[in-house]
């Protein structure tokens, strides 16, 4: 017997975009309906991506500092793995976040369902559950559904030896050797976190740089770093097959313009981009438009086509990033229970977790010059700054772009230790129009990081006392 | 279902009315248009309509009861559904079954969204574009008062104050730009000070105070004489003796007998504010512009006093040296432009005063006098008052000009 229930809002998908827009309708009063295929709450940024795999890059980082530490005079012994502990220990923060969005939903009296949404009509879906058929009918809905790890032509998606960011993150085993398809953030963190674990890590990247569109000057201590850390980095090349043998290693085939390499590696990982996850849902039973990559086309209000059905987060397009995902989210909640709210904001920070952080949010280098943007730039190089000659981070930079006539900042890119925590001062920066005169002028504490956000600016402005630059104009 | 009856709010200030008639009694079937209520109020009576088809069920009020704003009138049990509301019938009390049970909500009005989304070179934190958003205000068109000219709340409460204005007609868009040079040669001449602060209370008075004028003519042929004869005995005190002393005087006498006259609205617009003094303003044209000095405790003062001190004002107004404090606290302005010319003007009242008299250049006629059935010569005096609408009534104004001439008649007044 199939079910039928009425919801004012049914939010497909309870990843960090999903739960914010669950949490901020049921807040405006909104009785809301959360569905999702996981039995926990959170989505693949909690369950299978940015949680654990920032868990493991935390061991790896400190991995390595302590390795590092024999330069200032502290020696260790070789680290001991355990890789059921690391796992164990891995699950165990992913479990307490579950448990606390749990119960932050039964505090709001969000009812959540566990099961596969697909829709009926512009106002129903069928969820299939583990024992039912559930027909929702909902005055608004808000998909939510994300999206899951492209894989390449040609390679057997289901073997046991070719990982996912999901599986590699299952930690089953380490690898002796372990290559990389795709030298993008997930492929670059993911292959560090094998590599302080002992596999010898390749990467191999289609385009000339790593982690491409992201300005190479912040790629550059990143790319030294990985040299000594990676077995290779083949850029330019392509791998154009994995053929498993019999005893579960792969024969890897992999071109560029002059050779062809033909190497055997224990697993791959493939981390060449997500796709969203628009076919899951029988989005044709709708009028919901959706473009050729498969994101479903939204406004700045996070509708789609369908006035009563809105899209956020992975699915409603690039960059896939939870936090932009979560913001997305609460304009939904916001316009869905009759609020004039809108996405308007003037950039969106990117993370790179490896070590070195990359972080860079708003105008980049790449970006202004392929669009002819015009602009200026306060660049510090840690080398200067004092905590990071203390941490052994000296290779990092804080760099600023500003606008040549109003000095307001268009972009900042830091690349160092702590540069996604310390992007957030660009972001505000950034959202408050503020300026080189008023980044200088803001005392920094000090000796920190953080200071060199200042400096940068001061570089600019010509007002450093930190650094020695031949007479600027002032 | 029932339909409660309420008092509705019935406007202009009025909180209270006697039910002076109930028009039906229980049990009867009402129309939406029947009356079922006549109102008496202080100034008029209103008929409450029944609003629904139905039958009275309950009459709260009976004839002669006070009923304010808000007070239940009457229950009338409504015919069929009403469209507006649902209310939970006994049937449907009963308990429910399940979430399945439960009605979709009444399609809301659809949020109407504007597209304010701010361009990326609007200077404007995200606090302040979500309120532009909120208020549906497109932050390209504001000017921000911020440093650096960015954009602040403030800015946004700003601008919706000054809509609200003009579309209350409060003020009025900024007039255009017009190039007269096209048409002729001109040239720009600086407003003074004193012209702009004038213009802009004089606008504000015209537009808020319900003006109207009343004319009058006073009879001082028997006043020119005695203050001819006044003036050749001061003259050699170096004081002149004009007619404002007695005008003066003469206002102060009927304001004390007309109080509402020497009165003021209070900030809530529901009391009259009455002054047991007597300050009149003067007003007096110097190079600069309009001052209006106030000269104070005029019922106490003598003709001879009140020259002096019209000299000395008049003469400080003209060099600018007139303190602030002697241009406030005025009860009643009078302006004269008698000196000058004209047969009568409206003056624009001078707020928070509710009243002004204006005084005209006086003349020689010839008036039929009734007991000698002659034509005599009288030397008249043509006068105005504009007045606050809202505290004077048309018929006190138009013996409060009638005294006023009557006093002016009679020189005994002004002896002291």
């Amino acid at each position: 017997m199939t079910k039928s229930i009425h919801s004012e809002i049914v939010v497909m998908g309870a990843g960090p975009g999903g739960y914010a827009a669950a949490f901020r309708a049921a807040d405006l009063g909104k009785k809301v309906l959360l569905i999702d295929k996981d039995p926990t709450l959170g989505g693949v940024c909690l369950n299978r991506g940015c949680i654990p795999s920032k868990a493991l890059l935390h061991i790896s980082k400190v991995m390595d500092e302590a390795s590092h530490l024999s330069s200032m005079g502290v020696t260790y012994g070789k680290p001991d793995i355990d890789l059921d502990a690391i796992r164990a220990h891995k699950d165990k923060i992913v479990a307490q976040l579950n448990g606390g969005i749990a119960q932050i939903a039964k505090a709001r009296k969000v009812e959540s369902i566990r099961g596969t949404a697909t829709f009926k009509s512009n106002s129903e879906l069928k969820v299939k559950t583990e024992n039912s058929d559930i027909s929702v009918s909902f005055d608004k809905c808000i998909i939510a559904t994300g999206s899951t790890s492209a894989m390449i032509p040609g390679v057997a998606a289901d073997h046991p030896s070719v990982l996912t960011s999901r599986t590699a993150l299952d930690l089953v085993d380490i690898p002796e050797r372990l290559l990389v398809i795709g030298g993008g953030i997930i492929g670059l963190e993911l292959g560090q976190v094998y590599a302080a674990l002992g596999s010898q890590v390749s990467v191999v990247e289609f385009l000339p740089n790593l982690l491409p569109g992201t300005d190479s000057d912040l790629v550059k201590p990143l790319h030294r770093k990985l040299k000594k850390q990676f077995q290779s980095i083949l850029l330019s090349s392509k791998v154009t097959s994995v053929e498993p043998n019999d005893d579960g290693t792969l024969n890897v085939t992999i071109d560029n313009d002059k050779e062809t390499l033909m190497q055997v590696y224990d697993k791959v990982l493939v981390s060449v981009g997500r796709k969203p996850n628009t076919n899951l849902l029988n989005i044709n039973a709708t009028d919901v438009e959706v473009d050729q990559q498969g994101f479903i086309h939204v406004d700045v209000y996070r509708r789609t086509s369908v006035k009563n059905i809105f899209a956020i987060g992975d699915i409603a397009g690039n960059p896939m990033l939870a936090h932009k995902a979560t913001h997305e989210g609460k304009v939904a909640a916001e316009v869905a229970s009759g609020h004039p709210a809108a996405f308007d904001v003037r950039a969106i920070p990117s993370v790179v977790f490896t070590d070195p952080e990359i972080a860079w949010a708003g105008l980049t280098e790449t970006e202004a010059k392929e669009n002819d943007v015009a602009y200026e730039k306060g660049e510090f190089p840690w080398t200067a700054s004092g905590k990071a000659i203390i941490m052994g981070a000296k290779q990092g930079k804080t760099k600023i772009l500003f606008d040549p006539e109003t000095k307001q900042v268009l972009g900042v890119g830091i690349v160092g230790s702590g540069a996604g925590d310390m992007i957030s001062e660009g972001m505000l920066a950034i959202e408050m129009g503020a300026d080189a005169e008023d980044i200088g002028l803001t005392i920094h504490p000090h000796p920190t990081l953080g200071e060199t956000f200042g400096m940068a600016a001061e570089v600019f402005q010509g007002t450093i006392t930190d650094l020695y630059i031949p007479k600027k104009n002032w | 279902m029932i339909k409660e009856i309420i008092l509705p709010d019935l406007g202009e200030g009025i909180d209270g009315a006697e039910v002076s008639e109930v028009s039906v009694s229980i049990g009867a079937a009402v129309t939406p248009d029947d009356t079922i209520l006549v109102l008496e109020s202080d100034k008029a009576s209103m008929e409450i309509p029944a609003e629904v088809n139905g039958t009275i069920a309950e009459i709260l009020v009976a004839a002669g009861d006070e009923v304010k704003t808000g007070h239940l009138l009457m229950k009338i049990e409504i015919f069929g559904k009403a469209p507006e509301e649902e209310s939970p019938t006994k049937e449907e009390s009963a308990p429910v079954l399940e979430v399945e049970l439960k009605k979709p909500e009444p399609p809301q009005p659809e949020l109407v969204l504007q597209d304010t989304s701010s361009a990326d070179t609007v200077f404007a934190s995200p606090g302040v574009r979500r309120l532009a958003r909120e208020l549906g205000i497109n932050l390209q068109i504001i000017k921000g008062s911020g440093q650096k000219g960015r954009i602040t709340k403030d800015d946004l409460n700003g601008y919706i104050k000054l809509q609200m204005a003009l579309s209350s007609g409060t003020i009025s868009a900024p007039p255009l730009e017009i190039d007269f040079s096209q048409w002729g040669q001109i040239e720009i001449q600086k407003l003074t000070r004193i012209k702009r602060i004038t213009g802009q209370r004089l606008q504000q008075a015209w537009q808020s105070i319900p003006h109207v004028t009343q004319f009058d003519e006073a009879d001082i042929t028997d006043l020119d004489a005695y203050r001819t004869e006044l003036k050749t005995e001061v003259a050699k005190q170096g004081v002149k003796i004009t007619f404002l002393p007695f005008l003066m005087k003469a206002v102060a006498i009927v304001l004390k007998e007309m109080p509402e006259f020497n009165s003021s609205l209070d900030h809530t617009g529901q009391n009259l504010v009455l002054k047991n003094y007597y300050h009149l303003g003067i007003a007096v044209d110097t190079p600069n512009g309009l001052t209006v000095p106030v000269v104070r405790d005029v019922d106490q003062k003598s003709i001879f006093d009140l020259s002096e001190e019209l000299m000395d004002l008049s003469s400080r107004a003209r060099s600018k040296k007139l303190k602030p404090d002697e241009m406030k606290g005025g009860t009643f302005t009078l302006s004269s432009l008698g000196g000058i010319g004209g047969t009568g003007f409206s003056p624009i009242v001078n707020p928070p005063e509710v009243a002004i008299m204006g005084i005209s250049r006086s003349i020689w006629k010839q008036v039929f006098d009734k007991t000698s059935g002659e034509f005599v010569t009288r030397f008249a005096m043509p006068f105005s008052l504009s007045y606050d609408h809202r505290v004077i009534d048309g018929a006190a104004a138009a013996a409060f000009t009638s005294r006023f001439a009557t006093v002016l008649t009679d020189i005994s007044h002004f002896k002291d």
